[in-house]
């Protein structure tokens, strides 16, 4: 039998080995940890890239767990599935890509930054265990296990944003984040209750099937919109994310940026191809757009006056997640007719999804940036900063393309997807593409901020003693920069090959349910 | 082709954006290059330009701080920071008050 059918199941599985192993490798002393850090990680990007290839050549990839065999989704005499179900669509393994490349970054770049803490070995379960959680929400096709996927991701990354432990505002960051996570944790469980008495399954193909638009699934539709947006770190639900994004070690952002968007992808998976046509009224995706524009707005406001490096850029995360849920939810608008679809939905459902891996990967680097900076300088207070371009040329070049990338500037990846968007915006509502257009003039100028007062300007004899970061902390964001300068360069193969068959898996709902339930029932 | 995108409304091409990059930064190097070569390395002429005044040795005294970059900008929008900045009170309650808001709005929209 072919390997590669269970690739689904082993793009999880090796990251969760690597969690529960991790105290073993830890055995082995600081190089076989490291090794065991760096190796898993890499094992889980090179099984997602052949995931995303296999999904390209071959189509929808399903995989029951724990049946008599893996592509059996109905055993004869059973109308809807009963097992865990992967399902692994163009959208899923592209996600899973984005993904496992940010936490292989990460993953680099935490071998030195990593070294001024105590208790490692568990460092590493918790990196592992948040990677395989996040794979998780993207790869199943179940509801409940969705759920237990957050919830994996979730309690990880409690933990590792307290992880600076003799920081107070690490502990406190930490609590507020298991706070607000665990209520909505609880929300989308109440909603996954809501279909399992509905409709007696938690598959997300049978129960899009079976789908009637009543006031059960009104109510879970509201409970998973909100608390999905919530996690993504969607205004007015945003306040942990500055937080969260400031306390974590740089690596673990890195990775918090990407299982960010593990829930924006359920979002979407939920609205697209869970509800998909019965959504009906134009209400939620109204309500989209519209926390999408404030995202970016208020988000992009709130990095304006930052003097914090890291919160500065956090707020911008908050900013760019608006630009992709403009993006999707003018496509989502556009769901329901054609020649909208065919005229800008999905024009802006392709802007939406380009910006989300050109997101993760520039927001990456940049937070990468901003640990390199306080790992050399000792502070993250762009008040103190400066200067540091002369001492450290390689982090100084990488934060360049990140922040030209992020404003939109050409000809970088940023400016790409953001002009899709703009372009279709438009078509809906000027307005949209003003605030869109606005935002990405306050990035620039809140970048240029950044640059100047931290790179540019004289030498200060405080950082007299400040040189370059270890190889593998540039390694780290090296990863990132070329994947920046590849997006750049190959717009039309990054849109073609990557961005395309997403939108297009993500518009197909017909083909999600069918990939499960078959032709028939 | 490689490197254009198509917007439906336009296009955008990647390499025709770097080759007039190439081209402007040509000419920059050129203008650059007229420049006189004969100053003295080393000399006041080196120094940078601060007001005629003469350069502190530590530049923390010269450099404008983040906190008074874009003054204008927030000074005019004065209040709408003073909201702004009222509503991000770091309040664990308010976040989850805000996520029951939201919830609370969004389900009136849709069962209504």
């Amino acid at each position: 039998m072919n390997w590669s059918v269970h690739l689904p199941a082993l793009v999880i599985a090796v990251p969760l080995l690597g969690a529960f192993a991790a105290p073993v490798a830890g055995l082995g002393g600081k190089p076989l940890r490291n090794l065991w850090l760096v190796t898993v990680s890499a094992l889980t990007a090179i099984l997602s890239i052949i995931l995303w290839r296999y999904v390209q050549v071959e189509g929808i990839m399903v995989y029951v767990l724990g049946g008599e065999s893996w592509a059996l989704t109905l055993p004869s005499g059973l109308s809807w599935p009963i097992r865990i179900i992967l399902e692994v669509d163009a959208f899923s393994a592209f996600m899973a890509v984005v993904g496992s490349i940010a936490a292989l970054a990460g993953a680099f770049f935490s071998l030195r930054f990593m070294e001024r803490f105590s208790g490692l070995d568990k460092f590493v379960s918790l990196y592992f265990l948040l990677t395989a959680g996040m794979l998780g929400m993207e790869l199943t096709g179940d509801l409940f296990n969705f759920f237990v996927f957050l919830e994996i991701a979730s309690v990880a990354s409690f933990g590792l944003v307290a992880y600076w432990r003799d920081r107070p505002e690490a502990i406190e960051a930490g609590f507020k984040y298991m706070v607000v996570s665990t209520v909505a944790a609880m929300l989308i469980l109440i909603a996954v209750g809501f279909f399992y008495g509905r409709y007696n399954a938690v598959n997300m193909a049978a129960v899009a099937r079976m789908m009637r638009f009543g006031y059960a699934e009104k109510i879970a539709l509201v409970f998973l919109v909100a608390s999905l947006a919530m996690k993504c770190g969607t205004v007015p639900m945003h306040m942990w994310t500055p937080d969260a994004y400031t306390e974590a070690p740089a690596g673990v952002t890195c990775l918090l940026v990407a299982v960010s968007q593990a829930s924006l992808y359920g979002l979407f998976r939920v609205c697209f191809s869970l509800y998909g046509t019965s959504l009906g009224s134009s209400v939620v995706p109204w309500t989209i757009i519209v926390m999408g524009v404030l995202s970016m707005f208020i988000g992009v406001t709130m990095a304006v006056i930052q003097k914090e490096i890291k919160r500065l850029m956090a707020y911008h995360s908050v900013s760019q997640i608006g630009y992709i849920l403009l993006g999707l939810g003018v496509g989502l608008l556009a769901l329901n007719d054609p020649q909208a679809m065919a005229e800008y939905g999905f024009t802006a459902m392709k802007g939406g999804i380009f910006h989300l891996i050109n997101y993760t990967m520039y927001k990456g680097l940049l937070f990468l940036t901003a640990g390199a900076l306080y790992y050399a300088a000792g502070t993250r207070n762009l008040n103190e900063l400066g200067g540091l371009a002369r001492v450290m040329p390689h982090t100084t070049f990488m934060f360049v393309i990140a922040a030209a990338a992020i404003a939109g500037l050409p000809p970088f990846n940023g400016f790409v997807s953001k002009l899709l968007i703009y372009e279709s915006t438009f078509a809906v509502y000027p307005i949209l593409a003003v605030a869109a257009l606005v935002t990405s003039v306050l990035t620039l100028a809140s970048f240029v901020k950044v640059f100047q007062t931290a790179f540019l300007g004289p030498e200060k004899s405080v950082f007299q003693h400040v040189k370059e970061v270890p190889a593998t902390m540039l390694v780290g964001m090296s990863i990132l920069t070329i994947v920046i300068i590849g997006l750049t360069l190959f717009p039309t193969w990054s849109l073609a090959h990557l961005v395309e068959p997403a939108a297009k898996a993500l518009v197909d709902q017909a083909g999600y349910i069918t990939a499960v339930m078959g032709g028939g029932l | 082709m490689w490197s254009t995108v198509y917007t439906g409304f336009g296009y955008w091409d990647v390499y025709t954006w770097l080759i007039f990059f190439a081209i402007a930064a040509a000419l920059v190097l050129w203008l650059r290059s007229l420049g006189r070569k004969d100053y003295k390395k080393g000399t006041d002429q080196d120094e940078i330009f601060y007001g005629s005044n003469v350069v502190p040795d530590d530049g923390s005294e010269i450099q404008v701080p983040a906190s008074s970059a874009y003054w204008g900008f927030t000074e005019a929008l004065k209040g709408y920071y003073e909201i702004l900045v009222e509503l991000h009170s770091g309040d664990a309650r308010e976040y989850v008050g805000y996520m029951v808001l939201t919830a609370s709005v969004l389900a009136v929209l849709v069962l209504l």
